[in-house]
């Protein structure tokens, strides 16, 4: 195999993806975009969430047998891979897996240990048919049935509470407020999983051997909490949450702005940016919050970590009456003028209009099978010779099976039979074109790089 | 005796400087122990790292703190003062022998390093570097990338998921956004795993390139903090808002969709539950029916989830007298042995005695001549190979010698 200058380092490398929601795919994903080739194997009988969340919009009972391919959640986790619809219970279609499996150089699987050994894809099993896979099998809790909590369930928004990051989301006067919508503790996941699986294909250049990679998601993310865990064997006091305040840099917070839920994240990284803070002339304006009676800003202007650290409230009061007068902008461009780093806190249509964003385009906008053109999130790792990126959205459920199945040498007629006695599946009604209702939008949001079917950047607001 | 790198792991014989802080040190710790030779290029008053909270009770300066023993674990310090001029010069060396380096400077100290110059390399920013060395790889990890109109505004952890949409779901419908996971500084771990792969990527596409006798391939990665935060979050992300145009505000922690979905108290704490799927739902009911006597939760049209929104009160109050009569231990041991999907909102505390990593073992102890003995975190994942060595972070300035004396 050969990658001249601009050729993206995994073009080349086949893997098979079997997975569910995020931790797996956002993986598979990644590795797309570096160029590997990623057969994500689906069911209709275990459907990915990401299938059956669907879209809002494409409830029409008239669309449900092409529903699986509208969700937005289907191109963020899977753009840039190829769908092959198996129905892996049954035998025949296990033996095409197989088949699959033996040209892939990866497996990757975020399924339970249990399912994915009833599926008959445990590591010895797929070791048989390709000796030197790299097989990353992403759990909750490892493979080990003798473990304590081999059969318990993990998904995404149970990990964060089990991992100890929700307890340390919040207001230390307040319940935890925990992070229940969202999953980074699956991002991370992937993120380990990926750079697992790169090792071992940096082993196996070498060594022409394969590998076992078992990520169990609660040492994964658990490792993060490091400092912390070194700590309680030395004695120091537990952390606890300490809402948005940092041990190393004060002050340090959110504070809210003119308009409606509108506010700033301001972090001041040292005594310098403090001292420039300290001595804007505002602060005669500011009622004093300290039991001094004096404003706390203009009382430590020389203020250390510890004087800033043991004030920290009176300091909030006055900053928050400051940047209540501002609106969010204004306010994080005066601060950043200052050395201090501050930014809006942007919900969706903020992130729509930043001008960062519109700057960098960190989307990409590519050909969709289902959907004509679809939206997702670029990878950020810009490299600038062999940038990763995908040529393709969706994919359509089962929209690469006829394709890959002939492929890895069946017959059209093998391929025919299993469709029709239900092992295998296509996609629904592929000449069906639909289009998000903001489709329009996209020229004129310029968010996005637009990708062509060979990788050309073909431009962004037009 | 100065630990040496470790001269197996299957990265060994790849050269990395790590000139970041907290943007660029989990991914290199991680790498580190995989056989990289990491060396933290750290200034004489030492990386800032090393002056975090928490520090080791009773001790002070370069090796007190904990964040420095953890993220510094099998890597080496080597002290370079780029205002001087021989160090200069052996920093512009030292980077020459090196695969990889990963730099968080602002873009404006790395589009023109004085110390370049004084080394005889005047102008010379990051993509000359690459320009004189062919074969390296530049990270440059940045609060807001090396372009557009932001890319001298400063970030942190807290500032940069302000900036990607996140913060402002995250927090009580009365309070403001909240970092999640506060000062554990997850979007900086996530920063700094992604450039550990980008630079394992470019390292890969630089010895496919040599193998095809092709012109050495080096290259500059840039990497925004902020849009790190946007591939992490796409649950909060413009292109689900575009689809179903439905704000996200923040909504504490419970999600008012059903109940019980979210967080429950304990009698020690809090437990995490989702109950969604019927199954789920009914063996809840059971629980509580079998513990307090409650008939009425039996009643099957709570099987209906839209029904326990709209009694959303009454069921959390039936919910909260089963979980308030245990620990979140024995909840989580239960529940889970009756299927339902439910954790411990766990401490740090808790989980230095957590059930599951102690039997695998997953603690191990660590030696340090300035802090003494005490008990590190395992590896973040295992494989059936010998990959891991994991080494105690240097002291200061440790590795200067030998580093430098091995460069000709």
């Amino acid at each position: 195999m050969t990658v001249s200058a601009g050729r993206r380092p995994l073009e080349g490398v086949r893997v098979f993806e079997i997975s569910i929601a995020v931790a797996a795919p956002c993986c598979g994903k990644a590795m797309a975009h570096h160029g590997a080739e990623v057969f994500k194997v689906e069911a209709h009988s275990y459907p990915d969430v990401a299938r059956a969340f669907g879209s809002a919009w494409a409830r029409d009972p008239e669309l449900a047998d092409i529903f699986c391919d509208t969700g937005p959640y289907v191109p963020e986790m899977s753009a840039g891979k190829r769908s092959v619809g198996l129905e892996l219970k049954q035998p025949q279609a296990l033996e095409a897996a197989k088949r699959l499996l033996a040209t892939c150089d990866v497996f990757l699987t975020n399924f339970a240990a249990p399912g994915i050994a009833e599926l008959g894809l445990d590591y010895e099993s797929v070791k048989q048919v390709r000796p030197d896979i790299i097989y990353a099998g992403m759990t909750g809790f490892g493979v080990d049935p003798d473990k304590p909590y081999y059969p318990f369930r993990a998904f995404g928004p149970n990990q964060a509470p089990l991992v100890g990051w929700d307890a340390l989301t919040g207001f230390p006067h307040e319940e935890p407020a925990g992070i229940p919508s969202i999953a980074p503790p699956d991002y991370m996941g992937g993120l380990h999983t990926m750079l697992a699986i790169v090792t071992a294909l940096h082993e196996r250049d070498r060594t022409g051997e394969g590998r076992f990679i078992d990520i169990s998601q609660l040492e994964t993310t658990v490792s993060f909490l490091g400092p912390y865990l070194v700590g309680q064997d030395l004695g120091v006091p537990e952390p606890f949450r300490n809402g948005n305040r940092v041990s190393w840099a004060a002050p340090a917070g959110i504070y809210p702005c003119a308009g409606d839920d509108r506010w700033i994240a301001v972090e001041v990284p040292d005594d310098e940016a403090w001292e420039a803070l300290a001595g804007l002339a505002e602060w005669a304006d500011v009622p004093a919050h300290d039991a001094s009676g004096q404003s706390a800003l203009s009382t430590y202007p020389h203020g250390t970590l510890a004087d800033r650290i043991a004030h920290h409230d009176a300091i909030d009061t006055e900053l928050a009456a400051w940047t209540s007068r501002r609106s969010p902008q204004q306010a994080a461009a005066e601060l950043q003028a200052l050395g201090i780093a501050a930014y809006e806190v942007l919900n969706h249509t903020g992130v729509l209009a930043d001008p960062q964003v519109h700057d960098r385009r960190p989307y990409s906008i590519a050909p969709s099978p289902r959907l004509g053109r679809d939206l997702f999130v670029r990878n950020p790792v810009r490299m600038s010779a062999t940038p990763p990126y995908v040529t393709r959205a969706g994919p359509n459920m089962g929209g690469d099976t006829v394709d890959v199945l002939t492929e890895i040498g069946y017959a059209d007629d093998d391929v025919e039979q299993m469709v029709a006695n239900g092992t295998a599946f296509v996609d629904a009604r592929p000449d069906v074109v639909l289009e998000r209702p903001f489709d329009r939008w996209y020229e004129s949001v310029g968010i996005a790089e637009f990708y062509d079917a060979e990788g050309n950047i073909t431009g962004g607001a037009q | 005796m100065s630990p040496a790198p470790h001269s197996h792991g299957p990265w060994s014989g790849v050269r990395v400087l790590d000139l970041t802080g907290l943007s660029g040190a989990y991914g290199t710790r991680v790498w580190a122990a995989l056989g990289a030779d990491v060396i933290c290029v750290e200034p004489p008053a030492g990386n800032p790292i090393r002056s975090m909270p928490p520090l080791a009770p009773g001790h002070e300066g370069p090796e007190a703190s904990l964040w420095w023993a953890y993220y510094a674990a099998s890597k080496r310090s080597v002290v370079l003062d780029p205002t001087d001029a021989e160090d200069a010069a052996a920093l512009v060396k030292l980077i020459g022998s090196a695969d990889v380096v990963l730099d968080d400077a602002m873009p404006a100290a790395q589009e023109a390093y004085p110390w370049l110059a004084d080394a005889g390399e005047g102008g010379l920013g990051v993509a000359g570097i690459v320009e004189r060395f062919p074969h390296l790889t530049w990270v440059s990890i940045t609060p807001f990338g090396m372009t557009g109109p932001r890319r001298h505004w400063r970030s942190s952890n807290l500032v940069a998921w302000a900036s990607c949409g996140l913060a402002s779901t995250v927090g009580f419908p009365h309070g403001p956004p909240l970092a999640p996971a506060g000062e554990i500084g997850v979007l900086m771990h996530g920063a700094s795993l992604h450039a550990v792969i980008g630079s394992m990527m470019s390292v890969r596409a630089r010895n496919l390139a040599a193998a095809a006798d092709e012109p050495a391939l080096g290259q500059t990665i840039d990497l925004s903090l902020q849009e790190v935060g946007l591939w992490l979050s796409p649950e909060t992300g413009v292109p689900l808002y575009l689809d179903d145009q439905v704000p996200r505000p923040r909504a504490g922690n419970r999600r008012p969709v059903t109940s019980p979905m979210g967080m429950y108290p304990a009698s020690d704490g809090y437990v995490a539950i989702i109950a969604i799927q019927p199954a789920h739902w009914n063996a809840v009911a059971q629980w509580v029916h079998e513990l307090t006597g409650n008939e009425g939760i039996l009643d099957e049209i709570f099987i209906d989830i839209v029904v326990r929104r709209e009694a959303l009160e009454a069921v959390d109050a039936w919910v909260e007298e089963l979980t308030t009569r245990f620990t979140k231990q024995e909840l989580f041991v239960e529940g889970q042995r009756r299927r339902i999907p439910i954790t411990p909102v766990n401490t740090v505390g808790d989980l230095r005695h957590d059930p599951h990593l102690e039997a695998v073992g997953w603690w191990r102890p660590e030696e340090h001549p300035v802090l003494g003995t005490y008990t590190v975190p395992g590896s973040p994942f295992t494989t059936d190979g010998d990959w891991w060595a994991w080494q105690r972070a240097p002291m200061l300035g440790e590795h200067t010698e030998d580093v430098l004396g091995e460069l000709t």
